[in-house]
């Protein structure tokens, strides 16, 4: 694994020390995981099925404690305090935006979160028109969220969790099953959350929105962080990403088949790849 | 939640490879000899017996610990509060207040655990040693519909499934700090609609996919199906079932035709 230069822990709005966890079936989900995480920062987690993304991810807001080793949230043990008030620091939304909904309307789910909170009811209002406006969601702010499309079950989830105004924000697979445009959609505005100086954990198997978005990227395999940097330095390593079940984004692919003519390998968009190409048509 | 669902363990013991109907009617009869039997002795070694067969089962400690921890309590239960209840016959042994504990009704406090131990841990043979889709198969071949035999075996299948849904369902929720277990009566029961709603969505979504499922494998084409695996009655079942039904019959005999007191 390649080491990151110390960052300061107490910068760190997440930090984790040697954090080990073994389910009660005996499994052994992680063996020993340091990870800082600054504030502001767009992390991208990605690894194999099993690899350990999501355990890792449960642990930053509490809802596993390590078997051993430390969470420290804000520079404070978080084995001392509640997952709901952790939640106040760490939002996470779940893959599967049917686990969370159930209210009768969409802004009656997004101000869920904030009311649990114990925030009186103008604060609660305003996160919640905020929430609402930042997703998109006006138009269906009175509608039942069950009976939306995913993409929009996705976002409410989403909204729901930013509702709250958590430093930290946490998506599992956000992506997942929704079409290029929702999706294109949905992570634009989780890079004007990013942008706002809200620090994005991003749990993905998709290359393409690590490349687009993420300005860290830690690999996982078997429970283990096998590689930490920033997303170009990421897909350099072609033999490194097969071993962790894990292929760059096309593009980049496509850049190390053509590396023997003299193109970089590390283009991460294709407006990269084609700049590459053209300077080497210039005489 | 799930333990008791996953009782089964494969292992290669005679009860394991005994055909599930001769087990399934095996455990009938000996929870019906456990009601027969009135004298404490007898049930005891009824018991002994019973739990015989249990470490015949060869199953894990743990399994047995998890399953035996269930009836130890509730025995302990009945001992200690039939007397409470049951005041008739003498000698008193002491009163506490207006109680009167009496001899009699501290032995027949204990004879109801036993035989309440009999007829519990009987069952736990059948499950350590058949699995789900033996115990349905037994049934749909003693005459169960098909179709009510594939239910049951669907929802034992689904019960883990939705286990696991139901946690997660929880984890998305105190992600959104909720608190299930804080608050007055009311504000907990509303909280728990968080959880229950999602579950029962997501369990009416599933019910839908597997009902296309199903028909997409062409489920309900022909009214009478065939089957992979049948199960036959070999020599060994058939001196398994004779010993069984002796087990009941003579004491049922002694009891009932020629008057013994058992």
């Amino acid at each position: 694994m390649i080491p990151r230069p110390d960052a300061g822990v107490e910068d760190a709005v997440l930090f984790l020390r040697d954090v080990k966890f073994t389910y009660e079936s005996g499994v052994d989900a992680l063996r020993g995981v340091t990870l800082a995480v600054d504030k502001g920062e767009y992390l991208a987690i990605v690894g194999g099925n099993g690899s350990g993304k999501t355990t890792l991810a449960k642990h930053m807001n509490g809802l596993l404690r390590p078997t051993g080793g430390q969470v420290l949230v804000n520079g404070a043990q978080s084995s001392t305090r509640t997952v709901a008030e952790l939640a106040r620091v760490v939002g996470y939304a779940f893959q599967n935006p049917d686990h969370q909904l159930f209210c009768r309307t969409t802004q009656d789910e997004v101000s869920f979160g904030p009311t649990n909170t114990g925030l009186d009811e103008q604060e609660v209002r305003r996160r919640t028109d905020r929430a609402i406006e930042l997703m998109g969601l006006s138009e269906v702010r009175t509608r039942p969220p069950l009976s939306l499309t995913l993409g929009f079950r996705r976002k409410i989830s989403i909204a729901s969790v930013i509702a709250m105004e958590p430093q930290v924000l946490i998506l599992d697979e956000p992506t997942t099953g929704l079409d290029a445009r929702e999706a294109d959609e949905l992570m634009a505005i989780v890079q004007r959350l990013n942008d706002e100086g809200r620090t994005v954990v991003l749990i993905t198997h998709e290359m393409k929105l690590v490349a687009e978005h993420a300005n860290r990227v830690v690999v996982m395999a078997d429970g283990r962080v096998v590689l930490d940097s920033d997303a170009r330095g990421a897909f350099s390593d072609l033999e490194l990403l097969r071993h962790s079940k894990l292929l760059p984004p096309p593009v980049t692919q496509l850049a190390h088949k053509l590396a023997q003519i003299g193109v970089s390998r590390d283009a991460l968009t294709p407006q990269e790849l084609v700049f590459e190409l053209m300077r080497g048509e210039e005489p | 939640m799930t333990g008791f669902l996953d009782l089964y363990s494969e292992k290669d013991t005679f009860l394991h490879h005994l055909d599930p109907r001769v087990k399934l009617l095996a455990v009938v009869l000996i929870s019906v000899l456990a009601f027969i039997l009135t004298d404490i002795l007898y049930l005891v070694i009824l018991l002994a017996f019973i739990l015989l067969l249990l470490v015949l089962t060869r199953s894990s400690y743990g399994k047995a610990f998890f399953a035996l921890k269930y009836v130890v309590r509730f025995m302990i239960l009945i001992t200690l509060l039939w007397p409470l209840f049951d005041r008739s016959g003498v000698p008193v042994l002491f009163s506490i207040g207006p109680l009167d504990i009496t001899e009699p009704a501290v032995w027949r406090g204990v004879t109801s655990a036993v035989r309440v131990g009999c007829f519990a841990t009987v069952w736990y043979i059948l499950m350590f040693t058949t699995s789900q889709r033996d115990l349905v198969r037994a049934l749909v071949k003693l005459g169960l519909r098909f179709d009510y035999g594939l239910a049951l075996a669907i929802s034992f299948r689904f019960i883990p499934t939705f286990g696991l849904t139901l946690e997660s369902i929880k984890d998305a929720q105190r992600a959104r700090a909720l608190e299930l277990d804080k608050g007055s009566i009311l504000r907990r029961s509303r909280n728990y609609v968080s959880v229950l709603v999602p579950t029962i969505v997501s369990a009416l979504r599933t019910a839908d996919t597997l009902a296309l499922t199903l028909q997409s494998r062409a489920y309900g084409a022909v009214s009478n199906r065939t089957y992979l695996r049948e199960i036959h009655m070999r020599r060994s079942d058939y001196i398994a079932l004779t010993v069984v039904v002796m087990i009941l019959l003579l004491p049922a005999l002694a009891k009932y035709v020629y008057g013994v007191q058992i």
